[in-house]
């Protein structure tokens, strides 16, 4: 996360506003995932088991946001289902970094290449995105890795579009021209004058990729293709909590939907101000 | 000023006669059938075939009565059912219904072996118009319950196309269906019941939430709700508690696994739950009530075996359960111990390990896997809950623990499930049981010269005083609970007299539809 704030990126004065608030938004994002995913762990056993005495309780003291219709601690459960969605989250963010990074890089390798990556990208995104997640995670037989893959496989496009067109910039530069006449390697011109311009792009991207894929995570669990629903998960969690909304249940949807709410949230605004902080004006990921 | 009040004039003129005539019917409770409404492949085997009719039915009481078939009697050698039929029924395209129609049903339905198991038929014959005689094989005794599930279609008209557009004698006619979405029916004008007192019956499919989210916005008559709703009924609708022998337990797999596969070539066997002394014991864990109370918020009662209460159910069979000392001795008497401190017990390096499978979409099921799951856990068996589409359970049933449920009006089950001609017949004897003891009180029951007689082999059959299915014997399943069903109907709709509800929540409460009447003005 560090690339992202180096201070020795050439930034101008009247970015140092956006940079202080990049910091602030990165430290409360950082802050409350490294909450989540410490704290989990750390549940007592039990917490997370089904009790017949004490179904569907409202909050009090021994449950601070009562229980579910199977007598679980609800307060437990979303910080479990929280640790798992954002564990999910990470992994098909990061994978769906990946895919955008190889094929971006992969856009500088010639005309063709560009125009196979253009193409490709350009299909991707006039796909209608939950339906391609559905259509995945419903192919791959749902569960977790069938989550990770469908985020995966659906994720990429805008960053790789951002990522074909800074590579591009680069690659066709001055510098670059003359770093290659004085013998440097492709290679080492990648990794010279290619990464260190493209990691900030890259760690924005996958700041605002990562509360994407969770949300999408929890809207497949929900509608029954993600997650199995006896696992603590978001989607589960809120999907279960339907049928307990009508019985007057509100406790049950209540702390996972602002869980989620709040981690979305706050990824999201870190992912905003790093973009506008390393990005190029303008530029959407 | 006039328009309005012409508007509203028209308005309230269309709604009147509506509403003091005859009304529609919304029923929001759920058992779309996914072969389509073909009782030859299928349709009707639980509980009402809506479009066609039977030979015989069950009252409320469960005592068969003539529906179509008005005389019938079985040969001293229970090999021949002779029948006579009425002679005013008729389909709902307006041709009349004749013994060749009754001949070529049951003719159709031996040769397509769907869920109406029919391979005992030999013939089906029409002696005239009116009669019919149907020779069987070998002596069935519960083949008396064919009569009263297997509905009739027209010889005549009968294709490919009839699941989805079925033409019967039964009391509706099909409007429309559309899969997974809704099916209508109104009345057919040609049926030999009487009237009905629904112009319009309409059957919305859809999730367990959204047929509760009409019962609430008032668009539904009668809805299906799991067990731990039941209490919650919206203003303007009562509970209504159906008793049932409408079971759940934990079908295991019987054999070990030694690498044989089924046709499709899932694998089959466990070696975990191969061992008798891991079944015994789990039936002896099982604490039932908390079950109940856990997963059915209380609304049913524990269950012991396959058919509890019913005459062929043999008490003797059961193990009470909640005795978890006793189910640790049986594990370390058959050496499942704890060697490494892991809260598992261990055989000759073998974990006492497996998956408790249960459909994602069911919420009862699933708390009944993760209740029992808890209590395994207990006395050092590892149940690992695991929630799965229909497909894939069909896949792994016969390898692993999966949460099954079963329940009928007639002991052919009990031979289905414990025989092992059936052994991965469908989701039949899904753990390829087969013990030639049980197998042969199986087959003296079917053969027994009347019902009454049949009853000591049925129970024999689950425990002997040596062997049995049941518990106490091989404990091929351990039973938990037996459902109550539950629904919210609108405090204006009576449905009269109910009987004891098969397996299968929805469909079975239509059984006595042609009777419901509507008590609002």
């Amino acid at each position: 996360m560090s690339g992202a704030v180096d201070p020795t990126l050439p930034l101008p004065a009247r970015r140092r506003n956006p940079r202080r608030r990049a910091t602030r938004h990165g430290v409360v994002a950082l802050a409350l995932l490294g909450a989540v995913l410490l704290a989990a762990p750390l549940l007592p056993e039990g917490a997370l088991s089904i009790d017949r005495a004490a179904r569907a309780l409202p909050p009090d003291p021994a449950h601070p946001i009562g229980t579910d219709m199977l007598g679980r601690d609800i307060a437990a459960r979303t910080l479990a289902a929280l640790a798992k969605s954002v564990q999910v989250g990470l992994l098909a963010a990061g994978a769906s970094t990946l895919v955008a990074v190889v094929l971006g890089l992969a856009a500088t390798f010639g005309r063709a290449a560009d125009h196979v990556v253009g193409v490709l990208t350009e299909l991707a995104l006039g796909l209608p995105h939950f339906v391609l997640l559905i259509m995945i995670a419903f192919a791959m037989g749902g569960g977790t890795t069938g989550v990770v893959v469908a985020v995966a496989l659906t994720h990429w496009p805008r960053l790789s579009r951002i990522m074909r067109h800074e590579a591009q910039g680069i690659a066709t530069s001055d510098y670059v021209a003359i770093s290659r006449a004085l013998g440097r390697s492709r290679l080492w011109v990648a990794r010279h004058h290619l990464a260190p311009h493209l990691v900030p792009q890259i760690i924005a991207g996958f700041i605002v990729i990562f509360p994407h894929a969770i949300l999408h995570e929890a809207g497949l669990s929900f509608i029954g293709l993600g997650i199995e629903p006896h696992l603590p998960s978001i989607g589960v969690m809120m999907s279960e909590s339907l049928r307990e909304i009508m019985a007057g249940h509100w406790w049950v949807a209540a702390a996972p939907g602002l869980g989620l709410m709040l981690i979305a949230l706050a990824f999201e605004r870190f992912g905003e101000a790093l973009r506008q902080l390393s990005g190029p004006p303008g530029a959407t990921t | 000023m006039l328009r309005p009040l012409s508007t509203a004039v028209v308005a309230l003129s269309l709604l009147l006669p509506a509403q003091s005539e005859a009304r529609s019917l919304v029923l929001a409770i759920g058992g779309e059938p996914d072969g389509g409404f073909d009782p030859v492949m299928g349709w009707g085997h639980y509980g009402n075939p809506l479009f066609q009719s039977t030979l015989l039915r069950y009252d409320a009481e469960l005592n068969l009565v003539g529906d179509l078939a008005t005389d019938w009697s079985l040969s001293d050698d229970g090999l021949v059912w002779r029948l006579s039929l009425r002679e005013d029924a008729m389909f709902s395209d307006g041709t009349p219904l004749t013994a060749e129609d009754v001949a070529f049903t049951y003719t159709a339905a031996s040769e397509a072996g769907g869920l109406a198991d029919l391979t005992v038929l030999s013939e089906a014959r029409a002696l005239d118009n009116a009669t019919v005689e149907l020779q069987l094989s070998e002596p069935r005794i519960t083949f008396v319950s064919r009569l009263a599930t297997l509905g009739i279609v027209p010889a005549a008209s009968y294709d490919e196309g009839y699941a989805r557009q079925p033409v019967g004698s039964g009391p509706f006619q099909m409007v429309e269906w559309r899969e997974g979405e809704q099916l209508v029916v109104e009345p057919n004008p040609h049926w030999h019941g009487g009237e009905i007192a629904f112009e319009r019956v309409s059957f919305v499919f859809g999730s367990e939430e959204a047929g509760q989210a009409l019962a609430r916005t008032g668009a539904a008559d009668l809805v299906g709700v799991p067990p731990s709703m039941a209490d919650a009924a919206p203003p303007g609708m009562k509970v209504l508690h159906v008793e049932t022998v409408d079971n759940r337990g934990l079908a295991f797999p019987m054999r070990p696994r030694a690498g044989e596969t089924t046709e499709a070539g899932t694998p089959i066997g466990n070696d975990v739950t191969a061992d008798r002394a891991i079944r015994v014991a789990i039936n002896q864990a099982l604490d039932r009530g908390a079950l109940v109370a856990l997963a059915l918020n209380g609304h049913g009662r524990p269950a012991f075996g396959p058919a509890d209460g019913l005459p062929w159910d043999n008490p003797e069979a059961a193990i009470p359960g909640n005795d978890p000392a006793a189910a640790m001795a049986t594990l370390e008497a058959a050496g499942w111990t704890d060697s490494d401190g892991d809260g598992i017990r261990e055989k000759e390096g073998l974990k006492a390990a497996f998956q408790v499978l249960y459909p994602a979409s069911d919420s009862t099921r699933q708390a009944l896997a993760l209740g029992a799951s808890e209590q395994l856990r207990e006395i050092g068996i590892d149940a690992q809950p695991t929630g799965s589409s229909w497909d894939e359970i069909g896949a792994l049933m016969h390898s692993q623990v999966v949460v099954l449920g079963w329940g009928a009006h007639d002991p052919s089950e009990i031979y289905y499930l414990h025989h092992g001609d059936y052994a991965g017949v469908d989701y039949y004897n899904t753990g390829h049981y087969a013990k030639p003891a049980v197998d042969a009180h199986l087959d003296a029951a079917e053969a027994a010269t009347g019902f009454d007689e049949s009853l000591a082999e049925w129970q024999a059959a689950a425990w002997d005083g040596e062997t049995g299915f049941g518990p106490k014997g091989d404990a091929t399943w351990a039973w938990m609970v037996n459902l109550e069903h539950a629904y919210w109907v609108s405090s204006c709709l009576d449905v009269g007299p109910l009987q004891i509800h098969p397996h299968g929540h929805g469909f079975p409460i239509t059984h006595d539809l042609p009777s419901w009447r509507w008590t609002c003005e």
